[in-house]
């Protein structure tokens, strides 16, 4: 076989010099025996035209020789070919339909299967990346199912679980790069000196961090991105030991990472050493996780998750043994679970991709089944041809082959247009945000993706032939000649399919646009829930101080007021503040507080609340309502007397029965001594902490921003003016108190609720796209098949009418066939909308998965669509003329 | 391929086989070695050999190579190939046992039956 393909190859790649040699060689047999025979005394014109007789024809020598080269194959594929490409230009109108159709349905597939494969296919860009794996701590009593780790689980498991080769702790951060003058804001990666170990890859130039690189007092060095070096250093390789200043300390270069290096979806431009304090990893610390810190791990070749998991298990029980809050964690369902690196970090998109996906392939079925039902009308008209071909000896293999060829070049043609189509899709999705997803910027259209389609093209080239080649194929010939002469009606097999097809398809539509219904009813409902604050006018951005110039709280507050009185001064501005997160940010995080004088029932346990450090008017720049007592101010910060404010989540939850106002409580897992309690001055509405769809009323507390400064803050200010106007005001008013000092993601509330609704919006929208394309192909198909049962039973309804029937009594069969198929089509189609529903379950909002009023409406679309689809010709078929169609026969 | 009884055909790439086992050979020297070796009792049609040779290259059995020939002329000449000389050996072998089956066929006298 290898052998002949090469031989193919060799005579293919050099087809002309194939000819020529072959000629030359029969001419020099003809003449040297040409020659022979003048050596025996014959004439030369004589022994020449000898020659040619004895030789015999030879065209049919080489086309012998050709045949034995198995290069018929070739040249008849290359006539199937040309025979199929004029066939098809012979029908602009068919084949126009057919490319669009299936560019638009490959192409939407293509689109989704290229964000799906880079998303949850691939494996992450590491060596044996299945071995990477993910763990956090969870107290899922308390509210807080997820709360990373802390530095302290990193130092007790490493080395210590035998299921794992390499641990490593690592944390996003933003730190302000470069020197006086020219700072920019980046995000940056903390990590621990086995990071790049654990995922297995290891720099390009230098080394990476060590043991001794990870106190605060030698965390002085930096290993580059291959893009940060490309940028600042010009891709210089003696880069190693220059230094730059990260929040205003200087950094030594020690290594370059290689040029495809991205750790999950972080956009992390340099790496640093996690460094940290003695006390940080002490024991009591265990429980001081928090998202910021996380753990991954790569297990040993062999270890499974669960050797893992129970090893974690395992020693978690130990250590829990003589930990002091070892009862405050039980309660809390204390539990660290182990999973897969890559499914955790894209767990949340999963089912939405998959519904996308199947959404696709549900267009492209519909898209397919419109092609088969056209195909199958086209090659009735050419079934008279068909069957006199093979009466004339065509054997079935090259009637096969030929609507292959046919098929095939079609699919093939609109799986390019499909391709270029899907590269303009996933243009149109990074507008929808799917850049953001998880490991959304790995998405791209390459070379793999161009072998998806091209296999796709074939694969549905040879499904689309199957029914096409059985119809060319079917029932003996003399049937066939038959009944498509006179008096003979249509083939009742080939009706039956169209029609299974049609009713097959409205069902498909149904489907996905009761899904689209209940995608968009649930963005509808998201959308339409109170965020708990006036989101309007009100412009918010991300400040995040360096250590250097701000060390302490002090620093912190001279740092908010100054920046609130400048703000405060701007035109229209009536109310600013800060935050550590505004909400919607991403970022809030819950931490323990514990109520004075609340006594855990049985089965309760210690709950974690959201808890922010708010300074300047923040609740009146947000717009919060008062429920009770009042805000905080700024002299809140200054005062000795420790004061907070809660939610009324919180206060409901500790007073069901009576006033928040006056009661006390403590920051952290336990009680503290009474000077440290802060009382309680205020009670807020809630407000949705982490998303508008964002259920659980786990209560949150505002202390002055004195008892909870961080190094990265949020700025909000509400103003009269449109945030957008505000923006460069904003910008200009921090570059007057620090000029080094970078604003980010300044974006209003309104965007910000936005944006947080995008991961329901753009599969609604994308639902609604594939539904109007579904219902138009649906059209399609519906009109192309009702018109083809007219046009083939133009005798029949001639007849009919010569013998009395009346135009309303035709038209209404049509009709009346219009509305079977779409009865039949409605009845499957609940059912696929059924199922629809509940694979959608856990991506809906207040929707049940079966809502009666959105399938309704889906149906009244598709029947109003179907009916008006089968209007044009059924008037057609009425307006038939007896004496026309009896004279033309 | 067991082409044994299938004389014909079989019998002819058999036969090109066994001459350019004897030396390299062009087209119409093979024509010619055939009806050498085989006493002129064989005439093969001219116009079947080619496809033929054709064929044999297409299966690797023999290659072709352009030459210049003792009258100082181009010509492609064709030698057997590894995997034709075991072939000839097979088709030898088989043709001589079909053959000495056939005769003995052949002679069998009513008194053996």
């Amino acid at each position: 076989m290898w052998k002949r393909l090469r031989s193919w190859f060799r005579v293919l790649s050099g087809r002309p010099q194939f000819e020529d040699q072959m000629s030359e060689e029969l001419r020099f047999h003809m003449e040297q025996f040409a020659d022979d025979l003048v050596s025996r005394g014959i004439a030369p014109e004589e022994a020449a035209r000898v020659a040619r007789i004895e030789f015999g024809s030879v065209q049919n020598v080489k086309s012998d020789c050709r045949q034995a080269r198995g290069l018929n194959f070739i040249d008849e594929l290359l006539r199937e070919l040309r025979y199929a490409a004029r066939l098809l230009r012979k029908t602009p109108g068919f084949t126009t339909t057919a490319l669009l159709t299936l560019a638009i349905c490959l192409g939407a597939n293509l689109t989704i299967f290229a964000v799906m494969d880079s998303i949850l296919l691939r494996p992450l860009p590491f060596p044996e990346a299945g071995r990477l794996i993910t763990m956090f701590n969870s107290y899922p009593k308390a509210g807080v199912d997820r709360d990373g780790s802390s530095i302290t689980n990193y130092y007790e498991r490493r080395g210590r679980i035998p299921a794992f080769e390499s641990l490593s702790l690592y944390s996003y951060g933003a730190a302000i790069i470069g020197e006086a003058g020219s700072t920019e804001r980046a995000q940056v990666t903390y990590v621990s000196p086995e990071f790049f170990a654990t995922l297995g890859v290891g720099p390009r130039i230098g080394r990476v961090f060590t043991e001794a690189e990870t106190t605060f007092q030698t965390d002085n060095v930096t290993i580059l991105t291959d893009t940060y070096w490309k940028q600042h250093f010009n891709a210089n390789p003696q880069v190693i030991g220059r230094q730059i200043r990260v929040d205003g300390d200087l950094k030594t270069v020690i290594g370059v990472l290689p040029s495809n290096f991205r750790f999950l979806s972080s956009e992390a431009r340099i790496y640093l050493p996690f460094a940290s304090s003695p006390e940080a990893r002490a024991p009591s610390e265990r429980h001081s996780g928090g998202n910021g810190k996380q753990l991954i791990a790569r297990l040993r070749p062999g270890a499974t998750v669960e050797q893992a998991q129970s090893q974690i298990d395992a020693q978690n029980a130990t250590l829990e043994l003589d930990d002091p809050k070892a009862k405050m964690n039980a309660d809390a369902g204390f539990c660290t679970p182990v999973v897969p690196l890559h499914a955790d970090h894209v767990a949340g998109i999963r089912p939405t991709l998959l519904l996308m996906q199947a959404g696709a392939l549900a267009l492209l079925l519909i898209g397919a089944i419109n092609l088969v039902n056209l195909l199958l009308i086209r090659a009735s008209g050419r079934s008279k041809e068909m069957a006199v071909r093979q009466a004339l000896g065509a054997n079935r293999r090259h009637v096969v082959s030929e609507v292959l060829v046919e098929i095939t070049l079609l699919t093939l043609a609109g799986g390019m247009l499909g391709l270029a189509l899907g590269a303009g899709g996933i243009q149109l999705l990074t507008r929808f945000g799917v850049d953001r997803l998880p490991l959304g910027a790995t998405i791209q259209f390459d070379m793999q993706l161009a072998g998806v389609a091209l296999a796709a093209a074939v694969l549905m080239g040879i499904m689309l032939s199957a029914p096409i080649a059985w119809f060319n194929l079917r029932d003996h010939l003399t049937n066939r000649l038959q009944a498509e002469s006179r008096g003979g009606t249509s083939g009742r097999a080939a009706q039956r399919l169209r029609h299974g097809f049609i009713v097959g398809q409205i069902a498909l539509a149904l489907s996905l646009l009761t899904g689209a219904g209940l995608l968009g009813l649930s963005l509808e409902k998201a959308a339409a829930v109170s965020p708990g604050f006036r989101p309007d006018h009100v412009l918010t951005g991300r400040i995040s101080l360096p250590g250097k110039s701000y060390p302490d709280a002090p620093a912190h507050l001279r740092f908010i007021e100054r920046l609130i009185k400048e703000i405060d001064q701007l035109p229209g501005v009536s109310a600013a503040g800060v935050v550590n997160n505004v909400p919607l940010s991403g970022n809030s995080g819950k931490s323990a507080a514990v109520v004075k004088g609340h006594v855990l029932g049985p089965g309760e346990s210690q709950r974690g609340h959201y808890s922010y450090g708010v300074g300047g008017d923040y609740f009146r720049a947000l717009g919060f309502s008062l429920r009770a007592g009042r805000f905080l101010t700024e002299e809140d910060s200054h005062r000795t007397k420790r004061v907070c404010v809660v939610d009324e989540d919180f206060a409901r939850y500790y007073w069901s029965n009576s006033s928040a106002i006056g009661q006390q409580l403590f920051e952290g897992g336990e009680a503290g001594k009474d000077a440290e309690a802060f009382t309680i001055v205020g009670v807020v509405g809630a407000v949705k902490q982490a998303g508008l769809t964002d259920e659980a009323a786990q209560g949150a507390i505002y202390y002055p921003y004195v008892f909870r400064t961080d190094n990265a803050l949020f700025l909000a200010a509400r103003s009269s003016l449109s945030p957008e106007s505000l923006e460069s005001m904003v910008r200009t008013a921090v570059r007057r108190i620090d000029p080094e000092l970078p604003i980010s993601d300044l974006r209003s509330m309104e965007t910000r609720i936005s944006d947080s609704l995008m991961a329901r919006r753009s599969p609604a929208l994308l639902a609604g796209i594939f539904s109007a394309i579904a219902l138009l192909l649906t059209a399609i198909g519906t009109y192309g098949v009702l018109s083809y049962a007219v046009t083939q039973r133009r005798r029949e309804i001639g007849i009919r009418m010569a013998l009395g029937a009346r135009p309303e009594q035709i038209r209404s069969q049509f009709v009346s066939l219009a509305l079977r198929l779409l009865a039949a089509g409605t009845i499957l189609g609940t059912l696929g909308a059924w199922f629809a529903g509940q694979a959608m379950r856990t991506v809906l909002f207040h929707v049940p998965a079966v809502h009666p009023a959105i399938l309704a409406g889906a149906v009244g679309i598709i029947g109003v669509v179907s009916i008006a689809a089968c209007l044009v010709p059924s008037h057609r078929a009425a307006r038939i003329s007896p004496t026309e169609v009896l004279a033309s026969e | 391929m067991g082409k044994t009884a299938d004389l014909l055909p079989g019998t002819l790439d058999m036969l090109i086989l066994k001459a350019v086992s004897l030396k390299p050979l062009h087209g119409y020297g093979v024509l010619l070695r055939i009806q050498q070796i085989s006493g002129d009792a064989l005439e093969i049609p001219q116009g079947s050999l080619y496809p033929a040779l054709y064929r044999l290259e297409h299966q690797d059995l023999i290659m072709a190579e352009w030459r210049q020939t003792e009258n100082n002329r181009r010509a492609k000449y064709y030698t057997l190939t590894a995997a034709g000389r075991r072939r000839l050996r097979e088709e030898t072998a088989g043709w001589n046992r079909l053959s000495a089956a056939i005769a003995s066929a052949l002679n069998t006298t009513p008194e053996e039956v």
